[in-house]
């Protein structure tokens, strides 16, 4: 297993009867990175995509996967597509099946799994989209961001390596964006990189690793979202826009504002850089408690003993099974979109709070506040609820 | 265009946790004892009895089913009533006989008959649209392949009900935006607009074909389809009021085998 899983060098496509479409493109994509392919309509990004799967084949250059060379005879391309989940743009056009298990299911069943492992990938895949107990409904009858995680656990089902989307957020509601975008957090937390497409750049900003920007079957830069975002020129040139952060961040150094560290990516990272700005110093309170809550380990009744002992306390919920508990437990949700940033701004103003999460995720909360930390020399603590 | 689709009714219905077999159990067995029956009762007391079970137990809206019966009900009476005057026999109470090798007339049997077709009609009919509002086609589909139905019939039916909705909305699309330009003013217009309708329709359908082989490729197609067999167990309940609804309706038809609407006569 190489630490780069996919790679492309020079790869060209022209179109049958048709322009260029992609024009000598090289680029790679580590293991466990979360890279946004960012483009105008037109760019080639839906091409280049398809690439990926082996669903198109270049006319000229070499795309690796894993280090070894695609190759096109039907055995490797089952491989491939095993290990390369692809989301298509319209989930309408993606869900074959009348029911969504068997949609779920067409993956594992045509990989040749028996069916008991079929039903346990399946089981798995719609849970981990928060889809349980919906086997038997029809798809006609889900709302777009059902239907587009109905998508996603299909190609989960087949356990891919990389999972590549395209416009994952296209059609969604502001909340289903952030579910779905939550979503591939978790899956990268599972070790699964991700490739997405998009011509958003308020999604892609502060959620990629590393930003592609495209043009006219071309790279036009490829780096870290607020470099790759930071040229004004660059990003018009590519009929996008500046990310507000960015814009607002660049407005404050031009009013005077000398403000430290890196470009801020979130919200959080901005307010940061204003406050340690010079000028006259004020007295902070002292920071509050970030507490994290694993809903799969803790009991019902542990939660609200635990609440009705902390009343009045801002809760978060991270992760679609997180939020379902709240759901169903009735717990009021203050934040449940960039939740951990904004427990961190409670904290730093010395209120406490609590986030409901899953697994993984704990750990990345844990993550997070640690590397604040460092950065802002603020004390802020998490505690897990289950050591309480 | 916003009528409420039957599918959509038996996606919703109470009776959807049932095991499938069960509820094609009542219904085909129902059916199968409508036709085997020669007495008015039992036909009628199987219409009543499964009506109210879908009224009932399945809670589907009154105002619905009764739209869904209304148009085989007139149909039923239209046939009934030319039997009942067709149908000859002695001692007429009504005949009229327009010319020498025609004439009409209402006799003791002919109205006996009328009424013993009128009553299998309706006990049919409630059957099948019990399975129809009971059972979506998603379990049929389960229950088609235990029947040992072809694969390959099956994985077209499949597809098909899949696209059947997605071509629907594009349909309906369509058809909007034509109104909304006033593509249906006048009948000149409507014909037009029609024709551009399934033209558009068709291109739609062939774009979701590719489509679809593009998402077949995409996840491995090799030629399965995978299946969600029953997995919801025969209760004893339900069990028991199927064994009891099929029991005794067969009883009134052994019984009432030779009750008649009008009996006796000379």
């Amino acid at each position: 297993m190489s630490s780069v899983i996919l790679e492309a060098r020079d790869i060209r496509y022209r179109y049958p009867h048709g322009m260029e479409a992609i024009r000598g493109i090289s680029f790679h994509v580590r293991r466990g990175e979360k890279v946004a392919l960012v483009g105008p309509n037109g760019a080639g990004k839906s091409t280049l995509l398809f690439m990926f799967n082996g669903m198109l084949r270049p006319d000229s250059g070499v795309l690796l996967f894993d280090n070894v060379p695609i190759r096109y005879d039907r055995k490797s391309l089952l491989e491939l597509r095993r290990k390369v989940g692809f989301v298509f743009q319209n989930p309408d056009r993606q869900i074959i099946a009348p029911t969504v298990y068997q949609d779920v299911a067409f993956g594992p069943t045509n990989l040749g799994l028996p069916e008991e492992q079929v039903r346990a990938a399946v089981e798995a895949a719609l849970g981990a989209v928060g889809l349980a107990g919906f086997d038997r409904r029809p798809p006609h009858q889900l709302s777009s961001g059902e239907k587009k995680r109905v998508a996603l656990a299909g190609v989960l089902a087949m356990d891919p390596d990389l999972l590549v989307l395209d416009e994952p957020t296209n059609a969604l509601d502001p909340a289903g964006s952030e579910d779905i975008m939550e979503l591939l957090d978790e899956l990268l937390e599972e070790g699964k990189t991700v490739l997405i497409s998009t011509h958003d750049v308020e999604l892609a900003y502060p959620w990629a690793d590393r930003v592609i920007l495209l043009r006219g079957g071309e790279i036009l830069k490829e780096d870290s979202p607020e470099v790759a975002f930071g040229d004004a020129g660059l990003v018009r040139k590519a009929r996008l826009s500046v990310p507000v952060l960015l814009d607002l961040h660049r407005e404050l150094e031009r009013r005077g504002l000398s403000l430290p560290g890196k470009r801020p990516r979130t919200v959080l990272e901005l307010v940061q850089a204003v406050e340690r700005a010079p000028r006259g110093a004020g007295a902070r309170p002292p920071c509050g408690i970030i507490h994290v809550c694993d809903v799969d380990v803790t009991g019902k009744e542990t939660l609200a003993a635990w609440l009705s002992a902390n009343d009045g306390i801002s809760i978060g919920a991270m992760g679609t099974r997180a939020k379902q508990r709240a759901a169903t437990e009735g717990l009021p949700l203050d934040f449940s979109s960039g939740v951990i940033d904004k427990c961190i701004l409670k904290a730093l103003n010395g209120r406490s709070s609590l986030i409901l999460t899953v697994g993984g995720m704990v750990a990345q909360v844990e993550r997070r506040v640690a590397g604040f930390r460092e950065e802002s020399g603020a004390a802020i603590e998490v505690r897990r609820l289950e050591e309480a | 265009m916003y009528e409420e689709l039957l599918e959509d009714i038996a996606q919703r219905n109470g009776l959807r946790e049932v095991n499938t077999s069960l509820k094609l159990a009542a219904a085909l067995g129902g059916l199968l004892l409508c036709l085997v029956s020669t007495g008015y009762v039992a036909p009628l007391a199987i219409a009543v009895t499964l009506s109210l079970a879908i009224l009932f137990f399945a809670k589907v809206d009154a105002r619905t089913y009764a739209g869904l019966f209304i148009a085989p009900f007139l149909f039923a009476l239209m046939s009934v009533s030319v039997i009942i005057l067709l149908t000859g026999g002695p001692d007429p109470y009504w005949t009229w006989a327009p010319f020498s090798w025609l004439s009409f007339s209402i006799t003791q049997a002919s109205v006996n008959e009328g009424f013993f077709v009128f009553c299998r009609i309706i006990g049919g009919m409630s059957a099948l649209i019990f399975i129809a509002v009971t059972t979506p086609m998603t379990d049929l589909f389960a229950v088609m392949r235990s029947w040992r139905i072809p694969e390959a019939v099956l994985d077209l039916a499949m597809v098909i009900y899949r696209i059947i909705f997605m071509i629907m909305d594009q349909l309906v699309q369509t058809y909007q935006s034509q109104s909304m330009r006033l593509g249906y003013s006048s009948f000149r217009e409507s014909i037009g607009s029609f024709s551009t309708l399934c033209g558009s329709v068709f291109i739609a359908s062939w774009d979701a074909g590719e489509d679809l082989v593009r998402a077949m490729d995409a996840r491995c197609y090799a030629g399965r389809f995978a299946m969600l067999g029953e997995t919801r167990p025969v209760e004893v309940k339900p069990l028991l009021v199927v064994i009891a609804f099929l029991l005794l309706s067969s009883l009134i038809v052994v019984l009432t085998g030779n009750i008649t609407v009008i009996r006796g006569g000379p």
